[in-house]
């Protein structure tokens, strides 16, 4: 039997040791995913390296370019509520509004949440709908990887052994384009049966850009370069649009499970999407 | 959880046979099947490791080929249980070989899975795509093996 | 393995034992003398084991105990008694919003915060706060009317 060990580091290089020293170790943020599994009986750490007192996880920096770094360790409440988006950056505070309930986005983390890469989660189609990448860090240094990229299969992300996530870039989004997270869940709270995230620019009616990318619908988050593309030029509801949806429901790998059958959640895909582009699409002149 | 699919495999339905009831063969196929044992020629035991991300499970299973009708049709039972945890598996599979020109064999297998316990209540939609692919990797494992020897 | 933590509880030290697997929920329950705190789920969702840890509303059962050794954690136990019951409670008492009382520890708890936050909460406000917890008997209605009795004395 290992000795099982919870230790708090006041750094970062501390908790990066302690993560290298203890094989099988895992790290603690906010244990709104991971003490639910501890409590499930499904993840079994050896020891757990908690990042509370580490205050450069915490916070937000805004860069020259427009982009954002959030620390891992921002709570959902501060992201939905306290973070200075731009433009489509607002996708992410439409997602972090969207996770589980007020009291559980007083504890989660951005990069708690992301660490698990659970398929109906909210954070990791918006990060992919606001091409931000992840920040990790380890023993050995820092490397940057693409959201598309970090998010590997059920459950996997990017991060190797000892590694962790210590933020978010998130780059700034094209002037006046706008942010969207749409989320189908039996009730407010639970995880997605699937959700598009989204980020969109008008021109006029038509669209100029887009970016789509769809959550709880397969291993990671579905984004088409095919299907954004489809989009430019049209409008909030045309052909192109169901085109789109559909093609991206063909793509996506959902599961069966107690929220919602496969066939079902391939079947709200370009339905989610027809919502999400009227949600956003400019106001009608009045006829 | 059900499950069905088939492969092709470049070998005679007789060669086949001969592979997919041998718990070596299965074995070093299967990725995370580990010390197979032979208890009778018709069952044996195994360990089966399955990795969903920082989930993690050991089964111990003993199989059992209740129905043979060799080169055709094999059909087995079994059970298992992870360790001191309380997860319980229990499949019913059904293999057939089908003979496609005396040189090349279709692979048709059907299984009907269970797990209760925690893997149970971690919900299956997640498992059943993690046995898919193993499912996969197994038939490619096979194909390759069965088709260099 | 377990190992000694000191918890600071509704102003006191209670030393206890805890392993690393270990939730404040079960402590509170099980080593401090504080059942009032309840397990329902144990994930996270239902909001029975609602606790203020540094103020701020949080699950008992998703936040382990030696994770809490430098944190103040206030309970039911700690927002007040029967015989000087917070302006929540007291609102819940005399609105007779209570039916099985499961869920009430965890409602005081996160209507306390929510009221401490906003004091003027309207309804719309009062049911987003109260949106982290169930009531599984359904009595939301009085229950909502009774946080908004509560946020009415309170500013007056």
């Amino acid at each position: 039997m290992m000795t099982q060990t919870m230790i708090a580091p006041e750094t970062l290089e501390d908790a990066l040791a302690a993560m290298h020293a203890e094989p099988g170790s895992m790290a603690l943020a906010g244990g709104a995913t991971l003490v639910a599994m501890m409590n499930a009986g499904l993840v079994e750490p050896n020891s757990l390296v908690a990042l509370r007192h580490v205050d450069t996880l915490r916070g937000t920096r805004q860069l020259d370019d427009g982009g954002i770094e959030l620390g891992a360790m921002r709570r959902h409440r501060e992201t939905a509520l306290e973070t200075p988006f731009k433009d489509g950056q607002t996708v992410l505070s439409y997602a972090a509004s969207q996770i589980a309930n007020p009291t559980v986005r007083n504890m989660g983390t951005l990069g708690g949440s992301i660490a698990f890469n659970d398929p109906g989660a909210d954070y990791p189609a918006a990060l992919v709908a606001a091409n931000a990448t992840i920040l990790i860090v380890g023993a050995t240094g820092t490397r940057e990887v693409s959201a598309e990229a970090f998010f590997v299969d059920w459950y996997t992300t990017a991060l190797e052994a000892g590694e962790l996530v210590a933020g978010v870039r998130v780059p700034a989004a094209l002037v006046g384009s706008i942010g969207h997270y749409e989320k189908l869940a039996r009730i407010a709270g639970d995880f997605a049966v699937a959700s598009v995230a989204l980020q969109v620019t008008w021109s006029g009616d038509s669209i100029a850009a887009a970016r789509i990318a769809i959550g709880g619908s397969g291993p990671t988050p579905l984004h088409l370069a095919e299907a954004d593309d489809m989009l430019i030029g049209t409008g909030a509801d045309s052909d192109a649009l169901s085109k789109a949806g559909l093609l991206l429901a063909q793509a996506a790998d959902p599961v069966d499970d107690v929220r919602a059958s496969a066939d079902y959640r391939r079947k709200v895909i370009p339905r989610l999407l027809a919502k999400a582009m009227r949600e956003i699409a400019p106001a009608r002149e009045a006829a | 959880m059900k499950f069905e699919d088939s492969f092709v495999v470049a070998a005679s339905p007789a060669n086949v046979w001969r592979a997919i009831t041998d718990p070596g063969v299965i074995a070093s196929c299967l990725p995370g099947c580990e010390d197979i044992e032979a208890l009778s020629p018709t069952s044996y035991r195994a360990g089966i490791r399955v990795e969903v991300g920082p989930i993690k499970a050991t089964f111990r299973v003993e199989v059992e080929l209740t129905d043979q009708d060799m080169p055709n049709f094999v059909r087995c039972i079994t059970k298992g249980e992870e360790g001191t945890r309380a997860s319980m598996l229990q499949a019913t599979s059904e293999l057939t070989l089908r003979d496609i020109d005396g040189a090349s064999t279709e692979v048709a297998y059907d299984s009907d899975v269970s797990v209760t316990g925690r893997l149970g209540k971690f919900g299956l939609g997640v498992m059943k795509k993690k046995a898919e692919s193993l499912g996969c990797t197994f038939a490619e494992n096979f194909r390759v093996q069965v088709e260099a020897a | 393995m377990t190992e000694m933590v000191t918890l600071r509880v509704n102003g006191r030290e209670h030393p206890c034992r805890a392993g690393i697997a270990t939730t404040l929920l079960t402590v509170l329950r099980d080593q401090c003398e504080l059942p009032g705190t309840k397990r329902g789920c144990n994930q996270g969702v239902c909001g029975a084991c609602s606790v203020l840890v540094g103020g701020k509303p949080v699950r008992a059962c998703l936040t382990l105990a030696t994770d809490c050794e430098d944190r103040e954690v206030t309970t039911i136990e700690g927002v007040g008694t029967p015989a000087r019951p917070n302006a929540v409670q007291q609102a819940l008492i005399d609105t007779g919003a209570v039916q099985c009382g499961f869920c009430t520890p965890g409602m005081v708890i996160a209507a306390t915060a929510l009221l401490e936050e906003h004091p003027d909460a309207d309804i719309e406000t009062i049911r987003q706060g109260l949106s982290s917890n169930l009531c599984r008997c359904s009595g939301y209605r009085k229950i909502v009317e009774a946080v908004s009795l509560a946020a009415r004395r309170t500013a007056s």
